[in-house]
């Protein structure tokens, strides 16, 4: 659903040219400094990426060690630490869906563990089984019987409130398979990032413009990391709210186990957020900065647009599955609220960085 | 998945002046915006989502259209009877469209120890069927779906093996050519040892419906099929069963253009590739009678959404080309001329106008492709006859693009089975009449390769 946006008029072939200079007045724009520039890039890639890609890795270490301790002493206790594990790592990584490009997408780490929806009838053909539940094996299961939300159906159950004495020893045994798989997917997707390692892909951000970069100039990565931002709202807001909230079926929600997805979707707004500031878990310099030296009403609409979006969603105060059916005035207010950020990111700040930055 | 961003280019090509009028056909490659790789539906994108933009200035009709299709090519199938997104398999090779063209992209050969998810094998054995299209394999069927849904057994599994051989440039630089092998193993039935492989990696999505509204007498145009002008090149086009006309018709899509238009490719992809059956191909893929059969199957994907992924793969516009005005790109510009590559990979066509569709009407496009078929050599051969097309005869890949393969997918593994890793390799491995281009490319120097590289990067 991609919806469209500015017109340049290109009228550059028009050969009554000498009659035709209605091209739009072109915006004086100061030039930011080269050295702003490498800071703010370097900023997105290390303090935004790396340290959500970092803190990522340790949420699904935590969750690792957190089920085999469940799988040793299940009870209770040991079970609410795990669910909210999950959702301390689900956090995180919704907060990385706004800068989706680069290893997440390229090395096939998203489908792997945050497909859906589960394979529900798979899932209960595996618990019948006699299979081994390995993480060699379950690195050979199909995208949609691992990651997130397997995890999340086993450990919440239909319902959100399964209990330790609920879980089978094969369910368990899966639990721990499917908690390596994704810790190791993610420390892949880690790695990929670390800047300890030569290669990793921070340097394409870094050194933009050099001929060892995919990313021929600066602008040209200031134009993928807007166009991501663009990307999330439009998913958050017309396909992972539009298509359950369309057909009026909660069995679409995305995490329906955890009663998360609204959650989800403010971390999604978040990860906008953070990319903009420049900020993860401290501060640091975003496309804010870059945005400031030029134009201070659209740095504000941006902020006011993000908060409104956060707010918006605030405002649904029932699981998602029951609001699309109970609240339909918030959830459409979300949805305007998600969408109107998305315009002003595509009708304002991308031809911006375009003017702005070579 | 969904790279949203496009701009409009309210594309006025007013080339019509009084003292400098011309007709349109006379029009030449160089008079037209060479940045404007897809006409009027080019996007300034250079990003990961490159190839994930909707034509522009869609109705709000169509535009829904488009985002329909979009939500059905990213949906993940599971097995029957799930409540969401049921139908997958019982065999197939991907769980969804975007599993094979990831970011609408190009697929690549399995790394050791990971699944063949994007690279595929269409398979038969001697012969022609009825359509006179290759003759499926008993037991096997037309493709290879090597996954199956739990519970259920794949038709057999595939080992790659690649052999390696280095060349050298006379300025002593180097590369290195791999040559796969395939083998099929632990097939659920014997495999019949007289199968054939055709092994076919998922091509990249962008500019196919302006590609399908090229008028096919253009297309003819270019055909050359006993070579009478003399040049080495002939040109071929391939004439194909249409399942829903019920006769032969020109194909234009896939490695063979063995595929008539977008819609059957789409409907045969379900089919095949996921296991969907649909109202095009209504069999499911599976052969295999204890889990199922090959008869006819309640469609698993409804008609409208069949023609809702069509519609979207229709509609996914073209990005722009880069620094065609680097001195480097434009020396890389000529040297793709002289060395011949565009006798196949020709720069520039025409669509036909359509009033319904304006669209795709009457744009002048640089796919960079004949869409016809070539004698590639020997070393493409796949041994293997699809419809007109000899075993090593394949359909000129459209190049537009192809520059951003390493943002948008990570690799960049050309040719029909990703066996070339790089420009170089691909360029090299053309052979039979393109081997003139080939061993032109493998005198130049070492700075005039570099050129064509960064022409062909700038695609």
């Amino acid at each position: 659903m991609k919806t469209l946006k500015y017109t340049i008029a290109l009228l550059a072939l028009c050969s009554i040219a000498t009659s035709c200079k209605k091209t739009p007045a072109e915006e004086i724009v100061t030039p930011v400094s080269t050295d702003l520039n490498a800071e703010i890039l370097s900023s997105i890639s290390s303090n935004v990426a790396e340290a959500t890609y970092y803190d990522l890795s340790v949420k699904a270490d935590q969750l690792y060690a957190a089920v085999q301790k469940f799988d040793t002493v299940t009870n209770d206790v040991n079970l609410a630490v795990c669910k909210q594990l999950w959702r301390d790592t689900r956090a995180v990584w919704e907060q990385s869906e706004g800068f989706l490009f680069g290893p997440v997408a390229t090395n096939n780490i998203d489908p792997r563990i945050d497909t859906w929806p589960v394979d529900y009838v798979a899932l209960d053909s595996l618990m019948n089984s006699s299979v081994v539940f390995s993480e060699t094996y379950v690195n050979t299961l199909d995208d949609a019987l691992r990651g997130f939300h397997p995890i999340e159906y086993l450990l919440f159950g239909t319902g959100g409130n399964k209990t330790a004495t609920q879980f089978t020893a094969r369910e368990k045994a899966y639990l721990k398979a499917l908690s390596v798989n994704l810790k190791n997917l993610i420390s892949q997707l880690w790695v990929s990032w670390d800047p300890a390692i030569s290669g990793n892909y921070g340097a394409n951000i870094t050194n933009a413009g050099k001929p060892t970069s995919v990313y021929s100039t600066k602008r040209a990565v200031y134009e993928e990391i807007v166009n991501s931002m663009i990307g999330i709202c439009e998913e958050v807001a017309n396909g992972k709210i539009e298509e359950p909230f369309a057909a009026q079926n909660p069995l679409l929600e995305e995490s329906p186990f955890s009663y998360n997805s609204i959650t989800d979707f403010t971390n999604n707004m978040r990860s906008v957020q953070n990319v903009y500031l420049g900020k993860y878990l401290v501060d640091g310099k975003g496309l804010e900065e870059l945005v400031r030296v030029n134009n201070l009403s659209l740095d504000a609409s941006i902020k006011t647009k993000m908060n409104a979006a956060i707010a918006a969603l605030n405002n649904v105060t029932v699981p998602f599955g029951q609001a699309i059916i109970s609240q339909p005035i918030q959830i459409t207010n979300a949805q305007n609220a998600i969408n109107d950020l998305k315009t002003t990111l595509e009708n304002d700040l991308l031809p911006f960085i375009k003017t702005s930055v070579n | 998945m969904k790279s949203s961003i496009k701009y409009i280019i309210a594309l006025v090509l007013f080339v019509i002046v009084a003292e400098s009028c011309r007709k349109p056909e006379q029009l030449k490659e160089e008079d037209h915006n060479e940045y404007l790789s897809g006409g009027s539906q080019t996007v300034f994108d250079e990003g990961a989502g490159a190839f994930s933009n909707s034509f522009m200035g869609l109705s709000p009709k169509n535009e829904f259209n488009h985002g329909v299709g979009d939500g059905i090519f990213d949906r993940t199938f599971v097995s029957a009877p799930s409540p969401v997104n049921p139908g997958l398999g019982p065999v197939f090779n991907g769980v969804s469209c975007a599993s094979c063209h990831v970011s609408n992209g190009r697929g690549h050969t399995p790394a050791p120890g990971e699944q063949m998810i994007s690279l595929l094998m269409r398979i038969s054995v001697l012969g022609e069927n009825e359509h006179g299209g290759p003759v499926s394999v008993p037991g096997y069927g037309e493709q290879l779906q090597q996954r199956a849904i739990v519970g259920a057994q794949p038709e057999a599994s595939v080992d790659i093996q690649y052999s390696y051989q280095t060349y050298s440039f006379p300025d002593g630089e180097t590369y290195e050519l791999r040559t796969p092998s395939y083998t099929l193993q632990n097939g659920y039935i014997p495999i019949p040892s007289d199968i054939m492989l055709s092994p076919r990696i998922a091509p990249p999505m962008i500019g196919l419906g302006l590609l399908e509204a090229i008028a096919e007498e253009d297309i003819l145009a270019r055909q050359d099929v006993e070579d009478v002008d003399g040049d080495g090149f002939s040109g071929k086009a391939n004439y194909v069963w249409d399942v829903v006309k019920q006769k032969k018709v020109i194909g234009r899509f896939g490695w063979k253009a063995a595929a008539p238009n977008l819609l059957e490719q789409a409907g045969f992809a379900f089919s095949e590739d996921i296991g969907i059956t649909n109202f095009i191909f209504k069999k499911e893929s599976n052969y295999n009678p204890l889990q199922g059969n090959n008869s006819s199957d309640t469609p698993e994907l409804s008609d409208s959404l069949v023609h809702a992924v069509a519609f979207y793969i229709k509609t996914l516009a073209v990005p722009a080309r880069r620094n065609i005005d680097d001195p480097e790109v434009k020396k890389g510009k000529e040297i793709f001329k002289v060395a011949k590559c565009s006798k196949c990979h020709v720069p520039m066509s025409k669509t036909a106008v359509n009033v319904a569709f304006p669209e795709l009407s009457n744009q002048t496009i640089f796919p960079y492709s004949d869409l016809l078929l070539h004698n590639m050599g020997s070393g493409l051969s796949d041994g293997r006859k699809d419809n007109l097309a000899e075993g090593y005869e394949w359909r000129t890949r459209p190049l537009w693009g192809i520059g951003l393969t390493k943002k948008v997918n990570g690799y960049t593994h050309f040719l029909h089975d990703g066996r070339a890793r790089n420009f170089i390799e691909a360029i090299m491995w053309h052979g039979g009449e393109a081997a003139q281009s080939s061993g032109y490319v493998s005198q130049l120097s070492k700075a005039d390769r570099n050129s064509l590289i960064k022409f062909l990067e700038s695609l």
